[in-house]
């Protein structure tokens, strides 16, 4: 495994086009792990949510609110050639961690809804997701295939959206 | 990266998690008929990224138990207990592991180790606060510890941390004791403290 693995920590983003290169986020709980990609031209980047909504606290960590971060995170794809028209979109994580009421527990379903709204207004398909439960999730992107995986606490890695081998004009 | 807290501050505040902590462990103690030692409490601002990073590797397998703080400050009690010495205090207990009671027993431990704290930081800072009832799970670190940092992280970039370490004597069994107040919970706090 992880040759070059790169860790989306808690209110983060990445982007990457070279090849081989993995983008991570450990141990998603209410977190939402967003990753768009570009299968076309081997692009994928990975946004590590935290809150649905920013209501007026932008600042410095805005990264942290899906309201900043979506937009953020195809902005930042189209900047290395990803046409936004062929992004697209796998949600992993939203869960409610404690079975306790209290406020805290409905932001992993707020984020879930707050992202596929923001990604539905931008017209990006979501294609798979593995979210809500109330299971801790890791989520795996691999760019230049674009495969995602994502494993539970104590569970292996299953494939979520199944990879396929971009620049097929290399092989010719 | 600024931390926005003073060194007094932390001080402080470490120093209320060393009482609380002090409080918790007589009362894990007399629940357990064993000696409890207790660590130098630390007292961290860190960014949330940071701040769960800080609590030990995101995918290793932990038992939480969590209390709610309602009342004049807001906040969260995070006790993390390795799945291994959960199951051994549930013995001490005289509850099997794979017990139905298990959970409730660890919530029990939970309810006595947080209640006791937040008393005892209720009792130094004159706050009327009281905890909410526990929930307990299993489940990947890093998920657990960002969630609940989650709800601090609406209104600032920076998660205080007070974390002791209680360690049950003679059993090597350990129980890390998190307590995170909600950023204007921090406020309360160190108004109280006179020190805002």
């Amino acid at each position: 495994m992880g040759a070059s693995e790169t860790m989306v920590r808690m209110g983060e983003l990445a982007v990457s086009s070279v090849p081989g290169h993995v983008l991570v986020s450990l141990g998603l709980g209410s977190c939402i792990g967003l990753a768009l990609l570009d299968r076309k031209m081997g692009v994928a980047g990975l946004a590590h949510i935290v809150l649905p909504q920013s209501q007026g606290h932008g600042g410095e960590n805005s990264r942290k609110f899906a309201d900043f971060a979506v937009p953020e995170l195809v902005s930042e794809l189209e900047g290395i050639g990803a046409r936004k028209i062929r992004l697209e979109a796998v949600l992993v994580g939203g869960a409610s961690m404690f079975a306790v009421a209290s406020s805290s527990l409905e932001v992993g379903q707020r984020n879930e809804a707050s992202v596929r709204e923001l990604l539905k207004a931008m017209r990006i398909p979501v294609k798979a997701t593995a979210t809500g439960g109330n299971k801790g999730r890791t989520i795996r992107v691999d760019v230049s295939t674009a495969a995602v995986t994502v494993r539970e606490a104590g569970g292996k890695d299953t494939e979520l959206l199944a990879g396929s081998r971009v620049l097929e004009a290399v092989a010719a | 990266m600024s931390t926005q807290y003073t060194e007094l501050q932390l001080d402080a505040l470490r120093e209320l998690a060393n009482i609380g902590s002090g409080t918790a462990s007589t009362a894990l103690s007399a629940m357990l008929g064993r000696s409890v030692d207790i660590s130098v409490p630390k007292a961290q601002a860190l960014p949330f990224a940071e701040a769960v990073e800080a609590a030990g590797p995101a995918e290793q397998d932990i038992t939480a138990i969590v209390l709610g703080i309602i009342g004049e400050m807001q906040g969260t009690v995070l006790l993390l207990v390795p799945p291994a010495d959960a199951d051994a205090m549930c013995r001490m207990l005289g509850v099997e592991p794979d017990d139905e009671f298990a959970l409730s027993a660890l919530g029990e431990i939970g309810n006595i180790v947080g209640t006791s704290y937040i008393n005892a930081l209720a009792g130094m800072t004159g706050m009327d606060i009281e905890p909410t009832p526990p929930s307990t799970t299993t489940d990947m670190l890093g998920a657990l510890v960002a969630s609940v940092l989650a709800g601090a992280a609406a209104t600032g970039d920076v998660a205080l941390m007070l974390d002791s370490n209680l360690l049950v004597e003679g059993e090597d069994c350990s129980i890390s004791f998190l307590l995170v107040p909600d950023q204007g919970g921090v406020d309360v706090l160190l108004s109280r403290l006179g020190l805002s």
